[in-house]
């Protein structure tokens, strides 16, 4: 038996069935991540509330879902919903899973960053008359978004590769794929090698678009602004008030 | 047009004020003043309902603050509030700053709206930086936004609470000077600052509150003459003692 193929690599790198595999996991990434986002919001919002009926459930929530392993999570999912009748694919298992778990997290952070907005802006919406729910979707939300990117951008990472997770309920995404391939020759180092290289792939492309997001909610907050500089150099004579 | 009648408030057991009354006609200058601790920035939040009162009652232009049936987006309307470090909304340029607050409650038209920020900017004195976002902008510019954001909803009476402050000294003036053509075209203004110069030359009655009661309410002629309390005269002394 060789010690590597390089033929072998090439042949899984270029195969349709694990470039398909990645497909799958990158859809589970981005679906559980943004309907993770969301229910993390809500559950972010009820843990701040003062009323008790809204903190404690979501308390409850953040609790349960941290505190017990995603792979347990997922199985009692697979196999539970069925008890209640209830049918669903396994992708769609395994999306319900995941996102009641990043939720959970993502819960965390949200928090955290909403209670980095400074409350003198706050009051100031207040005396300006916004209501409550303007105040949060106008101003809160924004800026509290600015900044958790830096670590919803781990999630994010994180959420790619936790994806493979699934594959303990026979989700056909790129680690069980290469598990499956596994059989045929017995190429692990080959297979699991292109796997590695997919995963670096849709990790340092999300680098990539983290990066551009992260650039333009900075934009508000760079000292040296655009209009400013443009400004300076067209009107030197007018600028007592410029700094 | 603002009315205080033996407002009171506790936290916890430690009361900060202790039965506050006070009226202030349209178009009347009021600077309030005090120690520091006094209440001062208690007693002005009461007035748009920043903060909650125990009993007494405010009334804005007749509308009753501690209501469950008054409408605290409409009080807060008829009341502009500047606060001492200016809270511009950092994610906004100035021109949206000022424009935010006009559109969603009062869902006033853009055009217009734009018009009016245009004029308010022009006002201040800032109408070349509308789009740059608050960071960009020194103290004394940021705090002349937040007036002009607060003038955008057409209030019936202006509330400050220490408005330079935060300031450097070389910026205090331009801030004043604001302030002082406010008064000038007759707003209603009340006003927390330790500026005395401002308040000589600019108000019209001055109230000096200490340990959450309002020691003194006179014209501002009387107050400099030291026709006030014990308590006003020295609080006038350290202040001129300290003043820079
Ligand atoms: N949220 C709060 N909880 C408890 N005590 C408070 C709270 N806010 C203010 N106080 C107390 O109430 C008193 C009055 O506060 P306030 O801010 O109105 O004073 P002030 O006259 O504006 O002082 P300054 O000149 O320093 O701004 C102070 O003794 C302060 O410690
Ligand atoms: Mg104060």
């Amino acid at each position: 038996m060789q010690i590597w193929s390089w033929h072998g690599f090439f042949t899984y790198l270029g195969s349709p069935y694990i470039f398909r595999g990645a497909l799958i996991t990158v859809i589970m990434t981005v679906v559980s991540m943004m309907m993770g986002f969301l229910l993390g919001l809500l559950t972010a919002v009820m843990k701040r509330s003062q009323h008790r009926v809204l903190s404690w459930p979501a308390r409850f929530y953040v609790w349960f879902f941290r505190g017990t392993p995603l792979l347990v999570q997922l199985v009692v999912i697979y196999t539970g919903l069925p008890k209640l009748d209830i049918r669903l694919s396994v992708l769609a298992c395994s999306i319900i899973g995941l996102t009641l778990n990043e939720a959970a997290y993502l819960a965390e952070i949200i928090r955290a960053g909403l209670n980095a907005v400074p409350t003198g802006q706050i009051a100031a919406a207040r005396a300006l008359g916004l209501s409550e729910r303007q105040i949060a979707w106008r101003i809160a939300f924004p800026q509290a978004f600015r900044l958790i990117i830096p670590p919803l951008g781990n999630s994010v990472n994180g959420l790619l590769k936790t994806t493979s997770v699934t594959s303990v309920i026979s989700m056909e995404e790129l680690m069980q794929r290469s598990q499956i391939l596994v059989q045929d020759q017995f190429m692990v180092l080959e297979l699991f090698s292109v796997a590695a290289l997919y995963y670096l792939l849709m990790t340092t492309a999300w680098d990539f678009l983290q990066r551009r997001i992260e650039h333009y909610a900075e934009r508000p907050y760079r000292r040296q602004q655009k209009t400013a500089a443009v400004e300076a150099i067209e009107l030197p004579a007018t600028t007592q008030d410029a700094r | 047009m603002i009315t205080l009648d033996t407002v009171t408030k506790s936290y916890g057991a430690f009361q900060v004020l202790k039965g506050c009354s006070a009226e202030i006609g349209r178009g009347e200058v009021v600077v309030v003043c005090g120690p520091s601790g006094s209440g001062k920035s208690t007693l002005i939040k009461c007035i748009n309902a920043l903060e909650t009162f125990e009993s007494g009652q405010i009334y804005v232009d007749g509308m009753p603050v501690r209501s469950a049936k008054t409408d605290h987006s409409a009080l807060r309307a008829k009341a502009g509030m500047v606060f001492q470090s200016f809270e511009l909304f950092s994610h906004l340029s100035i021109l949206d700053n000022i424009m935010l607050a006009p559109r969603l409650v009062q869902k006033r038209g853009k055009e217009e709206l734009r018009e009016h920020a245009k004029t308010l900017l022009r006002r201040v004195g800032l109408e070349q930086h509308a789009d740059k976002y608050p960071i960009a902008l020194s103290g004394g510019q940021q705090q002349r936004a937040a007036i002009a954001r607060a003038l955008a909803m057409k209030p019936d009476v202006m509330l400050f609470d220490e408005p330079t402050s935060a300031l450097d000294p070389e910026m205090v003036q331009e801030v004043l000077q604001v302030m002082t053509e406010l008064a000038r075209e007759g707003m209603t203004m009340m006003c927390v600052t330790h500026e005395m110069g401002f308040a000589r030359q600019v108000a019209t009655r001055i109230l000096f509150v200490d340990a959450g009661e309002i020691v003194d309410d006179c014209p501002v002629p009387d107050f400099f003459a030291g026709h006030c309390s014990p308590r006003a005269q020295a609080f006038l002394r350290f202040e001129a003692a300290h003043s820079r």
